[in-house]
């Protein structure tokens, strides 16, 4: 029988691994992929909390939510990054160092 | 909750938001006509819409209650930083303009003001927010917002850098906050902030108190990032540079006046206990020693950092890090004082912040340069833009009789009444304003004593920017004559809405 626990396993295994992606890609749309793997595995921890645990529907309505931010979000980086790419030729983001200091 | 006089009734206190609403609406569809005067019209219309909601605001700090079913709320603090918030905008629509900005300089305007205002409208909406779902909402649209602000000049290659580094930072740190809010969720099985507050003191039965730390600790990212506290400062120096300076002078203001609204709502409403005071529900860490460390962290870094900057919206980065650790100050007192003393220093810090940013701006309209080895020799050539310059540094500093002081003296006071354990804190923070004198006393040694390499011209201000360097100016100083009424309006703002009585 499936459980709470396992969707939080799983939930817990895709933050992981998004933070992992974000953290090592150089590329900028595998930290974009990254960052819609940690955002999703927040949905998966709200609606399942939702099914298993409080039984109201608060939770699944905050994840439709949050899925229109993601889409948002990501929507707004690929601008940016498709501008990075046209002004540099790359989409690496350790060729992204005019600012330091 | 939702029956139709309650949305009605919800209606009639969202009214600023919904000003805000409608003017990014008509701004957009001015805009959309082509014609030759909708740069002018969606000025006006930026302003109007910022007026109103701005009296709007004010005229409902009386009010006390939760609106559309608990999902926001409408309480004097929400209105106080209603008001800091739109007059912030207001501000920047005014003093820094498409004429005085050269960065800004013939680029379209009316999607500029568009997003000013879908960044004031969430700011707002993050202010009052009292559920989990419209505070997660409310802050990634300030973020989102803001990340296209930032890279406004589009063809500019440290514009779009500086925005590329503010997307990858606000999404992991957001993104960490919101696995927070879900395991929150799942502990309490509620969104709405006073519910979890009751939840979490009603106790639950296999909590591990380990996880409720986790919690908090994942949802302050969200806060240190809108912040810019370390460590969720990296992003900061990098945005403040890249982007256009009246959006920085935006962003170093407004934002991070909501993120501490916001803080203090969810700590003070979400966390504390009715009975034993506050944040003993966050679990076993010791919350004002894990404040304590990341204001004192704040301060230092940014303090220490700002010392050896060059260019001066990196220095005014570096410092607005440094300050934001003085307005946790504020938070770690956890008194009534301490929160005063965070709405006074909040206050204080817009007219400084922006009358610098302003000089800064104006400097750059006429040299070109944000480079402080090319500031010689501006005391001879504008002693007027040299003074006021002077002003807004040393308020920033700290020194009487400025308003920056005033900030200050509310923040130690609440610090130091604390008792004697809480004295090292408050030298930490004076040492550190002894640090920041040094690098604010720099810019003005070099605009006044330093000698010019080569003559430039006169510098020729035009009426509207002295008119509102003037208006900054007094800003910093006019404050003290009415003195009671702004302290007034501060205490009067202390109350908050803690959702209705379990």
């Amino acid at each position: 029988m499936i459980g709470l626990q396992h969707y939080l396993i799983v939930s817990a295994a895709l933050f992981s691994l998004g933070m992992l992606g974000i953290l090592t890609r150089r590329n900028a749309v595998n930290v974009l992929m990254g960052v819609e793997l940690v955002l999703n595995s927040a949905n998966l921890n709200l609606v399942a909390f939702s099914r298993f645990g409080s039984g109201n529907l608060q939770g699944q309505l905050f994840a439709v939510f949050v899925i229109v931010i993601a889409a948002a979000e990501v929507a707004v980086a690929l601008a940016i990054v498709l501008t990075l790419y046209r002004l540099r030729r790359t989409s690496n983001l350790d060729e992204a160092d005019i600012l330091r200091g | 909750m939702g029956s139709v006089p309650d949305v009605l009734t919800s209606m009639k206190r969202f009214e600023p938001a919904l000003i805000l609403t409608g003017a990014i609406l008509l701004v957009v569809l001015v805009d959309a006509t082509g014609a030759r005067w909708r740069d002018v019209a969606g000025r006006i219309l930026t302003v109007g819409g910022l007026l109103l909601a701005l009296v709007r605001s004010v005229e409902l700090r009386g009010v006390s209650a939760e609106i559309f079913g608990g999902m926001a709320i409408v309480d004097p603090l929400g209105s106080f930083f209603q008001a800091l918030l739109i007059a912030a905008s207001l501000l920047i629509v005014l003093a820094f303009t498409f004429r005085n900005s050269r960065e800004l300089h013939g680029l379209g305007q009316g999607e500029f003001y568009a997003l000013l205002l879908a960044v004031t409208l969430s700011n707002v909406l993050l202010a009052t927010a009292n559920d989990l779902a419209m505070l997660y909402l409310a802050l990634e649209m300030v973020s989102i917002t803001s990340y296209v602000m930032v890279a406004y000049m589009k063809g500019d290659r440290m514009s779009n850098e500086a925005s590329l580094k503010y997307i990858l930072f606000g999404a992991v740190s957001t993104g960490a906050m919101l696995y927070g809010l879900s395991l929150l969720y799942g502990l309490t099985g509620t969104t709405s902030v006073p519910a979890i507050r009751n939840a979490l003191a009603a106790g639950i039965a296999d909590a591990n108190p380990l996880a409720i730390s986790t919690i908090a600790l994942l949802v302050f990212s969200g806060f240190g990032f809108k912040t810019a506290t370390v460590p969720f400062h990296f992003w900061c120096p990098d945005v403040y540079q890249g982007a256009p300076t009246p959006v920085t002078a935006f962003l170093s203001v407004a934002p991070k006046a909501a993120g501490f609204a916001i803080m203090t709502r969810f700590f003070y409403t979400g966390l504390a206990a009715p009975r034993t005071g506050p944040w003993d529900l966050a679990g076993t860490i010791d919350w004002v020693h894990v404040l304590m460390v990341i204001s004192v962290l704040s301060m230092t870094v940014g303090n220490v950092a700002a010392l050896t900057q060059t260019n001066m919206k990196r220095l005014l980065a570096y410092s607005s890090i440094a300050h934001a650790g003085y307005i946790m100050m504020g938070v770690v007192a956890l008194s009534q004082n301490g929160a005063r003393a965070l709405m006074i220093y909040l206050l204080a810090y817009l007219v400084m912040n922006l009358g610098a940013f302003l000089v800064v701006t104006l400097i750059h309209l006429h040299d070109g340069t944000f480079d402080l080895r090319d500031y010689p020799g501006l005391y001879r050539r504008s002693p007027f833009l040299t003074l006021a310059m002077a002003v807004f540094l040393l308020s920033l500093m700290g020194i009487p009789p400025l308003v920056g002081f005033m900030g200050k003296l509310y923040v130690f006071a609440a610090i130091v009444e604390r008792g004697r354990s809480y004295f090292w804190y408050a030298a930490v923070g004076a040492v550190n304003a002894a640090i920041a004198a040094y690098y604010y006393a720099r810019v003005l040694k070099t605009m006044i004593i330093d000698n010019p390499a080569a003559e430039k011209p006169p510098f020729r201000l035009a009426l509207a920017d002295a008119t509102w360097v003037w208006i900054l100016l007094l800003g910093n100083v006019l404050p003290l004559l009415w003195w009671a009424r702004i302290d007034g309006w501060a205490r009067s703002s202390l109350s908050l809405y803690a959702g209705p009585p379990s």
